[in-house]
């Protein structure tokens, strides 16, 4: 009798096999379907710096809403997942399991804060999932390279070594810098000071300025004093404005070299607020534009269609940027879309250009997967913002 | 010399804008013995006001102020009638206080919404030239003299409307003792209607005159409420006066600690010095004690 049950149950197992590989794509990687591949991303909703995650993920829907309008990306519309991390570590974390194991999406675009991304980066090379980081600039995220992550991003010690050489290429003799000290500066401060050193520079004068101070002329007087006539800058855009203002208050004006936390040149001058007080400013961008330009004027208008409170943002444009190195990659992994077939296309993109990044984007595993390696200068020229050499 | 010229100049004009902030927290605690946890986001809303009428809209410096200021004071009696009324109808100070945090966390969440998209610092023009000017020996920022100004005439206006006014003194009565003042026909609903609306009405205008000098952004409010707090405990939460020596206190603590010892200490150094204050005078330099006369 047991023989008999054991046959019956082969030949079952014989007949469903094939139904059920039917049923089932040969594909059947978690989150893409016939019609669909989802794609989650983490990042603050709110909060101080909900501008790295919502908007850049607005930019990332921007792009996918293009893409699914010309048929999708192999016939498969793309799909945004997103997730709250509140810009902490046990969010991001919390959010990259939800996104992986509830939400089952097949591969993620975003991190936005440092800290966060970085404490979720065990797990997400845990779950496998394919990731492409946006926001976030820790050099740990990627550095050494992991498998399944890669960034599009500047990360910090590129900044921070750009920053240091054109200080050198300007003539500087007396460099200081300012910075803020939550993680975001620290995680540019570190590399800093380190390549400072591998330099031989001793920063004539290093000063705190906090987030939301209203005002900085003790600062100003700080590195006055220390006759500073380079200073890097590791400050937000708000901090950023103060400093230079107060500094040009007390009749201070040295060199000023900004990050990309203040790429958007043209907003800049509005919240410093004083005409011709940018002569001296220059700062590094991911970006190829502005958002006034006119070579945005698609983007913009597809922004306020889909978020009519919202005007393009450089926030905005990061994310157009990943996405569309996303979707380069789908493209390049071909129909049978599994994430091993994903992560070789990362590898495949060589010099290709986006719509908004300044340099093109190569990664190069697994010796690298920073894949944007072309920090841009942005100063103004007889009254104009440019692209400086 | 010089150097402590600019620290003391800085230290007052960026005091004026935590005096200003104070000013809004100070009139509604003299009222209603509730500290308005959402002051902070009546100010950030006021800014956000005059962003939409002036620089969306177009309409003119003046009538954005007006409009702005009308707004906040609307905000503010939607604030007394949706929290503060039912509440301490209930006799639930500390239900109020939570209700005014709750407050402050919507308001920021409808800014992110409405105008979070925009930018990540909003500019707003100043009411003056953006130039600093010479005074005396130094330089300054011409609007920060304006609000230094405007928090000194606003003390004025307050220590005034207190003194003079009937609904001023119906809001003083109020605050020592509700019940008697209730018991002699005040119609203190209304009192504390007005109360919420004034002070909100104060943060707006304090936000359209400080904004240049801050820049706009959704989570300034709660920045500026906690220096204007401090400041506000520093000089006696009764106190309109001690708001604005609380203010000026904080901001040359500020300033001389950041310029003379260390400037990772300016955010902090004012609030080193209210603790080892508040030990010795409980009630700030000018805060009223709790013993009543008989």
């Amino acid at each position: 009798m047991k023989k008999h049950r054991f046959r019956l149950g082969l030949l079952a197992t014989m007949i469903a096999a094939p139904l059920i590989s039917m049923a089932c794509p040969a594909l059947a990687e978690d989150g893409v379907t016939d019609k669909e591949i989802r794609i989650g991303a983490f990042g603050p909703f709110g909060g101080p710096v909900y501008l790295y995650g919502r908007l850049v993920m607005n930019g990332v829907d921007a792009v996918f809403q293009k893409v699914n309008e010309a048929g999708g990306v192999h016939g498969r519309k793309l799909v945004l997942v997103r997730e709250d991390d509140n810009c902490k570590p046990e969010g991001a974390i919390a959010a990259v399991k939800k996104l992986a194991y509830q939400d089952k999406v097949f591969g993620i675009i975003g991190g936005a804060c440092s800290n966060a991304t970085l404490a979720a980066t065990p797990e997400i090379e845990k779950s496998g999932l394919p990731m492409i980081v946006n926001s976030a600039v820790a050099d740990g995220i990627t550095t050494p390279p992991k498998k399944n992550i890669f960034t599009t991003q500047l990360t910090s010690s590129i900044e921070s070594r750009a920053q240091i050489d054109r200080a050198i290429k300007l003539g500087a003799k007396k460099i200081a810098v300012v910075r803020m000290t939550d993680a975001w500066a620290m995680a540019r401060y570190n590399p800093l000071m380190a390549y400072a050193k591998e330099k031989g520079i001793k920063f004539v004068a290093n000063v705190e300025l906090q987030i939301d101070a209203p005002d900085a002329t003790p600062q100003a007087l700080k590195l006055r004093a220390a006759g500073a006539d380079a200073v890097i800058m590791l400050l937000y855009a708000k901090p950023g404005a103060v400093m230079i203002r107060d500094s040009l208050k007390i009749g201070y004006k040295p060199y000023w070299l900004g990050e990309t936390a203040i790429n958007d040149f043209a907003a800049f001058q509005k919240q410093v607020g004083i005409p011709n007080a940018l002569e001296k400013f220059a700062t590094i961008t991911a970006v190829a534009y502005q958002p006034t330009d006119p070579e945005m004027a698609p983007w913009t208008k597809r922004i306020k269609s889909l978020f009519p409170n919202d005007e393009l943002s450089t926030f905005n444009m990061n994310g157009i940027g990943s996405a569309e190195v996303l979707v380069e990659a789908l493209k390049l992994a071909g129909k049978d879309l599994t994430r091993e077939k994903f992560l070789a296309a990362m590898g495949k993109i060589k010099n290709f250009k986006t719509s908004v990044y300044a340099g093109t984007i190569t990664c190069n595993p697994p010796k690298s997967h920073q894949c944007n390696q072309n920090p841009g200068w942005l100063g103004l020229v007889k009254g104009k913002i440019v692209h400086l050499d | 010399m010089e150097v402590f010229s600019y620290l003391l100049a800085t230290g007052m004009t960026t005091g004026a804008l935590y005096a200003l902030v104070a000013l809004g927290i100070v009139v509604i605690f003299k009222a209603t013995n509730v500290v308005n946890f959402a002051h902070g986001e009546m100010f950030m809303l006021g800014g956000f006001l005059a962003y939409t009428f002036h620089i969306m809209l177009g309409l003119p410096y003046i009538v954005s102020l007006v409009l702005a200021v009308a707004g906040t004071f609307v905000l503010g009696i939607l604030v007394d009638r949706i929290a503060f009324r039912p509440l301490m109808a209930r006799q639930s100070l500390v239900s109020v206080l939570l209700a005014m945090v709750a407050i402050s966390f919507i308001l920021k969440g409808v800014a992110r919404e409405l105008w979070g998209g925009k930018g990540d610092y909003l500019p707003f023009p100043p009411i003056v030239s953006p130039q600093p000017i010479m005074f005396g020996n130094i330089m300054i920022m011409s609007q920060q003299i304006v609000v230094f100004f405007a928090a000194i005439a606003i003390m004025i206006i307050f220590g005034l409307f207190f003194t003079y006014t009937r609904i001023g003194k119906f809001m003083q009565a109020t605050a020592d003792n509700a019940k008697a003042a209730k018991l002699v026909g005040l119609k203190i609903d209304r009192i504390y209607m007005y109360t919420f609306g004034i002070g909100s009405a104060v943060a707006g205008a304090a936000a359209v005159l400080m904004a240049p000098l801050t820049l706009l952004y959704p989570d300034i409010g709660f920045v500026l409420f906690i220096k204007g707090f401090a400041a506000a405990t520093l000089g006696g939460l009764t106190s309109i006066p001690g708001a604005i020596i609380g203010g000026l206190a904080i901001g040359i603590i500020e300033q001389m600690a950041a310029g003379y010892v260390y400037t990772g200490l300016q955010d902090v150094a004012a609030f080193v010095v209210i603790m080892v204050v508040l030990i010795f005078i409980p009630n700030g330099i000018l805060g009223q004690s709790g013993v009543r006369k008989v």
